[in-house]
């Protein structure tokens, strides 16, 4: 049975359906890329399956247990959690206060303040800085930090890219093979197509809260996913 | 020499009415909610106090201690068993919310206690002063300060060096993520208004020992703790504490002036401060 299993989602806001009837898995250690345009719903998606929209319909299962209206802090509890959009540190506390509250629950696991200061040398040094005076890299080492701090089981990451430079982002991307290496579950959000087919084993296209394509990205051309990211006709 | 005296005496009255305004200030700096009920929770407050001072007797200000964990308790059960479920994007059922409670409140204790204006006995404390350099102080009003300044650097010290008191800042920054952390806010929101209205508490108590209250002081209170969060700077800390003390010092210098102005003075700095520094001291000093 799939880690995290979705059938049939539809998640509201208000009148507005932003998912129509939406299906993935995600197998225990693997990593899953979710691709689409600004505007798709990868970042509805991602909410609603950490409990945190709760204007929803279908069926989320996660370790063998429907969750689909179960709320966010017992869903994080249970192992799940998500490097959200924008990074969203704790703008009035320190870089290690943001770690410590990724450590606040007790989960047990390998993810403690000496690991990720391993895992980012960068932050060391600036452990006592005010999370807000960071650079948008070091922004999101402090997020993914923060979020393996709380040891999950499935990590959901979304557009950790966004917005920085690619040497910033290669090393950022340096760490996934860290985190798989520990077990964990990685879901991927991404808007770059190349890096998301790199970094994963399956991928998934979202087009206007469907899923427009979905397969090993080794098996995918090129064609095939610009027409399913633009919503164009794949053109021989 | 008079002026020093009664500068003193003003900054005596703005440590209390810091105190009064911190309540609010840290209500909507964690939740974004703006308490409307908050003065005549300070009243109920006040009342509650004079009940239990016959329990505390020779040791008058002891009283507050039983006082503030009522208010605790009060806060705990008000945030989860009404405020919670108004929350959302919409302030306006949490502030409809909070005003029926403030009139109910009022209007309850008018129905037990009367109209009738009150003080908090104190005993010898009441009349008790001290000489510094030729000018006399009143010692409860001193103690009331220093009260009020322990309280502030207490909860900026527990807030920042505490586990629950980093969850409640974090909470504040952004409540949806927490929740990804494995936090229920809505568990810190109950805690935080337990704390919010037993600082509240203290602030009463000690109001009604320095004064007197009627069961409609509490309109009073509400605009001092406003007009001390708005003179701080929102989300400001010590800016509140500066706050209190502006508005403590303008009043007694003002009634001075003119002894028939009341709270008229503190308003116009009010005023003033709205006018020309709408984000407060914080923002003044930020600049
Ligand atoms: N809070 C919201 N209220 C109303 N509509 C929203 C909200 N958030 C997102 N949407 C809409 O839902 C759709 C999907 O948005 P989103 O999930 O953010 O896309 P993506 O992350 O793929 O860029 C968009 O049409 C967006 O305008
Ligand atoms: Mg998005």
């Amino acid at each position: 049975m799939p880690l995290l299993q979705i059938e049939d989602l539809e998640v509201f806001y208000g009148d507005f359906r932003a998912l129509h009837g939406l299906g993935l898995a995600v197998e225990e250690g693997q990593t899953v890329s979710i691709i689409g345009a600004n505007g798709a719903g990868k970042s509805t998606l991602l909410k609603a399956i950490t409990g945190l929209e709760r204007q929803k319909k279908g069926v989320i299962r996660y370790a063998g247990a429907d969750i689909t209206t179960m709320r966010a802090d017992l869903i994080a509890r249970a192992g799940m959690t998500m490097v959200p959009e924008g990074r969203r540190l704790f703008a009035t506390l320190s870089v290690e206060d943001n770690l410590r509250m990724g450590g606040a629950m007790g989960r047990k696991g390998p993810w403690t303040l000496p690991a990720i200061y391993a895992l980012f040398p960068a932050l060391q040094e600036l452990r006592d800085v005010n999370a807000a005076r960071l650079s948008g890299g070091q922004q999101q080492m402090v997020s993914i930090g923060r979020a393996l701090m709380t040891n999950p089981r499935l990590l959901l990451c979304d557009e950790i890219s966004l917005g920085l430079a690619p040497k910033i982002i290669q090393d950022i991307y340096r760490c996934f093979e860290a985190v798989k290496q520990s077990g964990v579950s990685v879901v991927l959000i991404e808007q770059n197509v190349t890096l998301a087919c790199a970094a994963a084993s399956y991928v998934y296209c979202l087009l206007e809260g469907r899923v427009s394509l979905a397969g090993d990205p080794r098996s995918l051309s090129m064609n095939e996913i610009s027409a399913a990211y633009f919503g164009t006709e794949a053109h021989p | 020499m008079i002026w020093i005296e009664t500068i003193a005496n003003g900054i005596f009255l703005g440590g209390l009415y810091a105190l009064i305004g911190l309540g609010l200030g840290f209500t909507f700096g964690v939740m974004k909610i703006v308490n409307i009920a908050q003065g005549d929770f300070i009243v109920a407050a006040a009342f509650i106090g004079l009940a239990l001072a016959p329990w505390t007797p020779g040791a008058a200000l002891l009283v507050v201690i039983p006082v503030a964990i009522i208010a605790f308790l009060i806060g705990l059960a008000l945030q989860s068993l009404l405020i919670n479920r108004v929350l959302g994007k919409d302030q306006i059922p949490q502030i409809l919310l909070t005003f029926g409670i403030a009139i109910i409140l009022r209007n309850g204790m008018v129905e037990w206690f009367g109209a009738n204006s009150r003080s908090i006995p104190t005993g010898s404390l009441r009349f008790a002063s001290f000489s510094v350099g030729g000018l006399r102080f009143g010692v409860l009003p001193a103690l009331v300060l220093v009260i009020a300044l322990c309280l502030f650097a207490a909860l900026h010290w527990w807030l920042r060096h505490s586990r629950m008191g980093r969850t409640i800042v974090a909470t504040a920054d952004d409540y949806e993520v927490v929740q990804l952390l494995g936090v229920n806010y809505r568990r810190v929101y109950n805690i935080a208004t337990g704390i919010a209205l037993a600082l509240s508490a203290i602030a009463g108590v000690l109001l009604g020992m320095r004064g007197s209250f009627t069961p409609y002081s509490g309109v009073d209170r509400l605009l001092i703790a406003f007009e001390v969060v708005i003179i701080g700077g929102i989300g400001s800390f010590w800016g509140m504490f500066a706050g209190g003390l502006i508005l403590g010092v303008t009043q007694i210098v003002g009634l001075k002036f003119d002894p028939t102005a009341g709270l008229m003075y503190g308003h116009i700095v009010f005023f003033l401060i709205l006018i020309f520094a709408p984000m407060g001291i914080a923002g003044l000093l930020r600049r």
